[in-house]
């Protein structure tokens, strides 16, 4: 009847405790082998490894040089990775490893317990560099395993390992709904607390802040999402998708770069069609610019105009961010002004001679638009191929690119192009953005990823203003309308861009059915990811302020959300006080039960059970302490242990049992 | 049950009986989700907080967990044997669980030293003595030790019931306990005395003395409670036949009268000792014996509850009871 009873107080880390904290560990640490140096998990597994064989009596402990020396090359490698200790990259990484040495030497339950609580900040660590929704998830199972953990560590008798998890899920469940409270009503702080590091995305892959040669093109081979795109109503066609990140004006004859002569706000413009509103969400760049459809009217908060209608935001876009914007793909725009004129028309000062006759002899036409369409026929009628693996240019690419190779990419269209509408008297510029997206149905928004990364021109014309010019477009019209997924397609079969009409292209570039279940599919994951994003890993001070005003909490004084959190919480924990002492009242047989009443009613009546005193032996000195009440206590007695320990009772019989005991009403004192 | 402190029944820990605060643990753990608030405000990342919440949440509900394990036990006093002085006492108190969720991690802290009043929620010098786990309806005892070191009545000490369950943060404990619960001391035996000569006041076997000692069997008799259970007769008890107590005859069954009067030159501590080793001499060698001390007169007898009431009346001389 009686469990175990230990005289040791406190739990002892044993065996179990070890294995459990480093599957904890083990499955905290995983998701990192994917953002930090691989070497960093592995000197947590091994250390791992290396402590379960000494907890099994096969090893030897590291003596405290070899534990020195080993932290002291963690230190020194991780400083030789980033050249820094601080920081977030640095510093889980000199966690994670040193987490791992510290297994080597465990000792006291309080280091096994720190060690979880240190476990919890590595699982938050790997939510710093993804938020979507596979992330989340494992993210969850890593707290899980954690707090199985901290479970098996203090209580490692009476719970079976099935137990432990059990508890540690219905822990967790139970803190949900506290933790919503608190997600939604705890006052979120707009800015950093501390300088963040600027090199954290060094290493993305994204727009360049510039145009050279081949460095657009590199941006084709990720398929890395951009930004995310939704229109209220019905989308623009494919065609009419540019989506402008930067207007360069600059050009030393190589690369393009946008020059600092121009910080003018917004420019006017005529809208010739109806606004589209359209919500985009960007992906964190680590840069300045924000994407827009051809042309924005105007900036969302935290951003500017600058000219050439692209947007900036004041700090480089670090986390995912979501504006909305209205549009028009129709449109007049004003006259340059002198300043903005003159950056238009400037030319390398090397421009090769073959360029020059070139433009001069469209010059002579005379009227702008006529030599716009110049340029336009030029590249058509010419022998100009669109190809994803341009050769290789030397010190003069325009001059090379016209009159030599005549195979690029859009990057190269576009400077050329744009060299010599300038060369021709026309201002011009290089528009760096994105072009096209893939549709998404099933979320009716557009997906638009790094390689839909494309550069056009805008030329000036005196009646129109600004035009956009595709000079690809005039090559390759495939990359306009169906994007350049299907132009990569279209050239693995061997068809030559700009022939084909249309209905042949799309023929051939339709998938088949397997293929089409594996991108429906995807396009339902990106769904998922999207909606997971707008509204559990994005909720900012602005979403809040929204919520807020919709449940019209704004209205109440400053401490509105405190109020808030703490109604919530302290309802919360009265509700579930409320079911855990429900749920504890006592389960027992009636037969118990009825005993257990009668015991209380004689406990009233001047004689208590006391816990080790059987039935029978207080029914004995009950019965002599009250001889008045022996023969009730005899009778109820008897029925008690047949009803319990005797063979299957009959119905009838508790019955009896439960009208003698109900009857049962003692005195207080002898009569 | 409002006064806890001083109870002579069992006890049931209410709300009222019952605190709570965090363990060293638990502020570790407080300041480990300071740095992950910190972290995610900075990094405005919002999964980041909602981590923190979750682990804070997590501890808001073990909160509750804690106080549950605890909540609605019941304590009770259970049986002190009778020691020797300079042994320790043996005080059990035994632990059920009435309700239908199990209890783990219950550790049961005893207050050393001498019982003094105090503040209720708080144990001068405790140590943890047992940690036990309950299932429903289960009851577990635990002995309390305690140093008995002079003769006549010991009380028993304060202890308090406390758990960690389930993750360590939080440490819940009841009030203060003290039962009123006493365990007798018998006065530690003096080394082997030899009985004094005029001890032996009619030493000579009785005409009536009745057996019981000695190697030959002389038959059965009906059991008395208080008989050697080395002398019952187990195998009629297995049978059913009843309860009967072997008894032996052949050697000259001596009666001896233990009395205080012939210690006459010791202190009164050394006479009860010198007694006392008599007594256990006396029962070991199977004798009758009867005791006079001043004022009391025991009447010759043997077997273990003879023993006791001559070692107690030894226990309690001269003390106010």
């Amino acid at each position: 009847m009686t469990t175990a009873v230990s005289l040791t107080p406190t739990p002892a880390a044993d065996r179990g405790a070890l294995l459990a904290l480093e599957i904890a560990g083990l499955v905290a640490v995983a998701p990192h082998a994917l953002e930090l140096p691989f070497w960093v998990v592995l000197v947590f597994a091994a250390s791992c490894l290396w402590r379960y064989v000494i907890e099994t009596g096969r090893g030897t402990r590291p003596g405290r040089i070899l534990r020195y020396t080993l932290a002291a090359l963690v230190l020194a490698a991780v400083f030789r990775e980033y050249h820094s200790l601080l920081g977030r990259d640095p510093g889980l990484a000199l966690l994670i490893a040193l987490l791992g040495l510290k297994l080597l030497e465990l000792e006291t339950r309080r280091d096994y317990m720190l060690s979880v609580f240190l476990f919890y900040l590595v699982t938050l660590g790997s939510l710093l560099y993804a938020q979507t929704l596979p992330i989340s998830a494992y993210a969850l199972v890593s707290v899980f395993a954690s707090t199985a953990a901290l479970i098996r560590l203090n209580q490692p008798t009476g719970l079976a390992r099935r137990q432990t998890l059990g508890l540690a899920a219905t822990l967790l469940a139970q803190a949900v709904p506290l933790m919503l409270v608190l997600y939604v009503f705890f006052p979120r702080i707009q800015g950093a607390l501390w300088a963040m590091p600027p090199g954290g995305g060094a290493a993305r892959t994204g727009m360049p802040e510039s145009m050279a040669p081949g460095n657009v093109r590199n941006l084709t081979e990720s398929a890395e999402i951009a930004f995310r795109a939704t229109f209220e109503d019905a989308p623009p066609p494919m065609r009419d998708l540019y989506w402008r990140a930067l207007a360069l004006y600059v050009t030393d004859g190589q690369e393009w770069f946008r020059g600092r002569w121009s910080r003018s706000g917004a420019e006017s413009y005529t809208a010739l069609s109806e606004p589209l509103r359209y919500e985009i969400v960007l992906e964190p760049t680590f840069k300045h610019w924000l994407p827009a459809l051809d042309l924005p009217t105007e900036a969302p908060r935290g951003a500017q105009f600058q000219s050439g209608f692209t947007l900036t935001h004041a700090e480089p876009v670090r986390d995912r961010r979501r504006y909305t914007l209205s549009s028009h793909t129709r449109y007049r725009t004003a006259g340059p002004t002198a300043g903005e004129r003159a950056g238009a028309l400037q030319l390398p000062t090397n421009l090769s001679p073959r360029v020059r006759a070139l433009a001069s002899e469209w010059r002579a036409r005379g009227d702008p638009a006529a030599i716009v369409q110049a340029g336009l026929d030029y590249f058509h009628s010419e022998n100009f191929v669109y190809t994803l693996s341009p050769p290789l240019l030397g010190a003069d690419p325009v001059d090379e690119f016209l009159f030599e190779t005549r195979r690029g990419f859009c990057e190269h269209y576009a400077a050329a192009y744009a060299t010599l509408m300038r060369a021709a008297g026309v201002p011009a510029r290089v528009v760096l953005g994105y072009q096209g997206g893939e549709y998404n149905a099933a979320g009716n928004y557009f997906i638009v990823r790094q390689y839909d990364a494309h550069a056009w021109t805008d030329v000036w014309l005196p009646e129109r203003g600004w035009v956009r010019v595709d000079p690809t477009a005039a090559v390759a019209p495939e990359r306009v309308e169906l994007g350049l997924e299907a132009v990569r397609r279209l050239q693995a079969r061997g068809a030559a861009l700009g022939t084909l009409p249309a209905a042949d292209a799309l023929r051939a570039i339709e998938p088949g059915w397997a293929e089409s279940l594996w991108f429906r599919s995807q396009l339902y994951w990106d769904l998922a990811n999207i909606t997971w994003y707008r509204w559990v890993a994005d909720f900012d001070k602005e979403r809040q302020a929204r919520l807020f005003a919709r449940l019209g909490l704004d209205r109440l004084p400053g401490s509105g959300p405190l109020i808030a959190i703490l109604s919530g919480a302290a309802g919360l924990i009265l509700v579930y006080g409320g079911l855990l002492l429900w749920r504890e009242r006592p389960r027992l047989d009636p037969t118990q039960a009825l005993y257990l009443k009668f015991c209380r009613r004689l406990a009233r009546a001047g004689v208590a059970r006391t816990p080790h005193e059987g039935p029978l032996d207080f029914a004995g000195r009950s019965a002599r302490r009250r001889p008045d009440l022996r023969a009730r206590i005899d009778i109820i007695t008897r029925r008690y242990v047949r009803l319990r320990y005797g063979p299957a009772p009959e119905k009838a019989e508790l019955g009896l049992f439960r009208h003698e005991v109900r009857s049962f009403r003692p005195s207080r004192k002898r009569a | 049950m409002s006064s806890v402190a001083n109870a002579s029944d069992a006890v049931v820990l209410g709300r009222r009986q019952l605190y709570m605060l965090p363990t060293r643990h638990g502020l570790m753990f407080a300041l480990v989700l300071l740095v992950l608030l910190l972290a995610s405000i900075n990094y405005a990342n919002g999964l980041a907080y909602g981590l923190t919440f979750l682990l804070a949440s997590l501890a808001v509900v073990s909160m509750l967990h804690t106080h549950r394990n605890l909540h609605k036990l019941t304590v009770a006093p259970g049986a002190c044997h009778p020691v020797f002085a300079g042994e320790a006492a043996q005080f059990t108190v035994c632990l059920t669980n009435e309700s239908g969720a199990p209890r783990y991690g219950l550790v049961i802290e005893q207050e050393r030293g001498p019982a003094r009043k105090g503040a209720p929620w708080r144990l001068r010098r405790r140590s943890a003595v047992a940690r036990l786990d309950l299932a429903a309806g289960e009851t577990a005892c635990v002995a309390l030790a305690v140093p008995a070191e002079r003769r006549g009545w010991l009380a028993a000490p304060a202890f308090l019931v406390s758990t960690e369950f389930p993750l360590g943060l939080l440490y819940s404990w009841s009030r203060r306990i003290a039962f009123d619960q006493r365990g007798l001391v018998y006065p530690r035996p003096a080394p082997p005395t030899p009985l004094r000569a005029a001890a032996h006041e009619g030493a000579q076997p009785e005409p009536h003395a009745r057996t019981g000692a000695g190697d030959d069997f002389a038959g059965l008799r009906e059991y008395h409670a208080g008989d050697s259970p080395r002398h019952i007769h187990w195998k009629a008890v297995a049978r059913g036949q009843g309860w009967y107590t072997k008894q032996f005859g052949g050697g000259a069954q001596t009666l001896l009268w233990l009395d205080w009067d012939t210690l006459e030159g010791f202190d009164t501590e050394a006479r009860l000792a010198v007694l006392a080793r008599w007594v256990l001499d006396a029962e070991r060698a199977g004798a009758r014996y009867g005791l006079k001390l001043p004022g009391t007169r025991i009447a010759p007898a043997s077997g273990e509850r003879h023993q006791h009431q001559c070692l107690a009346a030894l226990a309690l001389f001269g003390l106010r009871t």
